[in-house]
């Protein structure tokens, strides 16, 4: 049974303008273990893909079901990451790791290993203690992903997480990223921009169509693991690479026209 | 030229320099008869004056500073605690917000001191009206204070809450609560100057004792010392209370200390 699977959905967003239909007949399954990115034109509808997954929005019409069941509120089995952080200011490294585990209920003991061993895996160890407001951006990308992890997801959701950085940071991190994934199997479906990005990390790229968006294409990368940055100079790479890219701005320009 | 920022204590010598030049030229006004004492007395005559309320036989200043001054947090910890709550509630909820709104919007416009007379007629001229003065001043401030430094809270930081399964009690006291702290406590100092308004004026209105009384008195029988006297112990009083509120604020807030921006 696949771990998240979305069938046929739809949203529509209504405001006062009228209606806009952000998603229209999107269907896709991801299975345990699997590491799936979106990758699409700007407002084509990804983040209300992903937050449809995590339960921030209902679908219009179709179902998302996590395990089988259908998704109806924010579901914590979904761990998200945020393009901008979105950790408390006024909590340290240390005491936003653990908030999960303590709204959990879990016991101070555990939380405390926990976060430790989270902390020192991501190498922030002597900022601990700091406040983010203290953090360069990687760093606080880096807690954010700490935070989500500690929580144990099913399923990590990643809405564009590094798109803030800088390009070596950024490379950093999606090693960072990979090495969790090789360890201990962690499934992830994540957002970006970037075409080298969503070739580095996924087993799937799902390509999206311009608004209303859905499923345009599908590519099983089998660039063998652990990839390292040297994997984008093969042959195997810029041809799958220049497939994506020939389909994606196809789909840029659609939704370039559409907008007017 | 570039404006630099003065050290605290260059700051503090040019400070005490514009006093003592405040000081030494209202003295000397006086002293070459350029105004009537009756009028004005010169510093040092409040000074003794002062001195004389604080020491002597009838001493009545600090028991009058107290009193007043335990009248205004009184009721300002009273108007705090019904407020806050509420505030919050009405900040996560757009129904309660709705519901209550026009009853605020009526309340709010309110000087505290059109609240003297019903207060009087109600409760006399004892401790109690003193403190329903004060909250009727405070308490509708207090609650659009609380409700829009709730509002500004980041909606992605209660997304990014309820993603890691706080429920919406957690929400409220782990994201809400502190994410609103920051402009709350800066409200609360403003609301803070409006209950000292509303004590010093129920005072002068109707009471037996506290600052706003002794200032009241005092005009009865023209004594322009012991005015002075009194307003310049409401101002070394608030200013007072205001460290030690910014202490309490320092206390609550070390994230802001320390970190500049989110
Ligand atoms: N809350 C909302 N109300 C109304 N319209 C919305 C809302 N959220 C998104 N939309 C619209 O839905 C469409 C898809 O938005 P979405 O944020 O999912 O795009 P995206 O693919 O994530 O874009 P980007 O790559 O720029 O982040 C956009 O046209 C947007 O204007
Ligand atoms: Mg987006």
């Amino acid at each position: 049974m696949a771990l998240i699977q979305l069938d046929n959905v739809t949203k529509v967003f209504s405001s006062r303008k009228g209606d806009v239909e952000a998603v229209c007949g999107f269907s896709l399954s991801i299975r345990n273990g699997e590491v799936v990115t979106l990758v699409g034109a700007s407002g084509c509808g990804k983040t209300t893909v992903l937050n449809m997954v995590a339960g921030f929005i209902a679908p219009t019409s179709g179902k998302v079901l996590l395990e089988g069941e259908p998704v109806l509120r924010v579901e914590p089995r979904c761990g998200m990451i945020f393009q901008s952080y979105a950790l408390f200011p006024w909590l340290t490294v240390r005491e936003n790791v653990e908030f999960g585990p303590k709204v959990k209920g879990i016991s101070r003991k555990i939380r405390k290993k926990l976060s430790r061993n989270y902390i020192e895996m991501v190498g922030l160890t002597e900022f601990a203690d700091s406040y983010p407001g203290e953090l360069s951006g990687g760093m606080r990308q880096r807690v954010a992903l700490c935070r989500a992890l500690a929580n144990k997801p099913d399923i990590l959701l990643c809405d564009e997480p590094f798109a803030a950085l800088d390009a070596m940071t950024r490379q950093v991190m999606q090693q960072e990223l990979l090495n969790i994934v090789s360890r201990s199997g962690q499934t992830v479906f994540f957002i970006t921009h970037s075409i080298d990005e969503a070739l580095i990390l996924s087993d799937r790229v799902v390509v999206m169509s311009a608004r209303p968006g859905q499923v345009k294409a599908v590519y099983d990368i089998e660039l063998s693991r652990p990839r390292k940055i040297d994997v984008q100079l093969t042959d195997e790479y810029l041809k799958i690479k220049r497939k994506i890219w020939d389909l994606v701005e196809e789909e840029v320009k659609a939704s370039m026209i559409s907008s007017g | 030229m570039k404006e630099t920022e003065l050290t605290f204590w260059r700051a503090s010598v040019y400070g005490s320099l514009g006093l003592v030049c405040f000081l030494g030229l209202w003295e000397l006004a006086i002293r070459f008869h350029l105004i009537d004492p009756f009028f004005l007395p010169p510093p040092s005559q409040i000074f003794t004056r002062a001195i004389r309320m604080t020491t002597g036989p009838d001493a009545v200043l600090l028991s009058d500073i107290k009193i007043s001054a335990s009248r205004v947090l009184a009721g300002f910890s009273l108007s705090v605690l019904a407020g806050v709550p509420f505030g919050l509630v009405m900040g996560v909820s757009s129904v309660v917000r709705a519901t209550l709104n026009p009853i605020i919007s009526i309340i709010r416009p309110l000087p505290a001191l059109s609240w003297i007379p019903l207060s009087m007629l109600w409760l006399g001229i004892d401790e109690q009206q003193k403190y329903a003065i004060v909250f009727m001043g405070c308490f509708a401030s207090i609650l659009v204070y609380t409700t829009d430094a709730t509002m500004r809270v980041d909606p992605v930081l209660r997304r990014a809450a309820r993603n890691l399964g706080a429920s919406d009690f957690q929400v409220l006291r782990y994201v809400i609560l502190p994410g609103a702290l920051p402009d709350l406590l800066s409200g609360l100092k403003v609301v803070l100057a409006i209950a000292w308004t509303c004590v010093i004026s129920a005072e002068m209105v109707g009471a037996n004792s506290g600052l706003g009384f002794r200032i009241w008195t005092a005009k009865e029988w023209s004594d322009t010392g012991q005015v002075l006297v009194g307003m310049i112990s409401i101002s070394v009083t608030v200013l007072i209370l205001d460290i030690a509120f910014r202490g309490i604020e320092r206390l609550l807030l070390p994230w802001q200390r320390k970190a500049s921006g989110t």
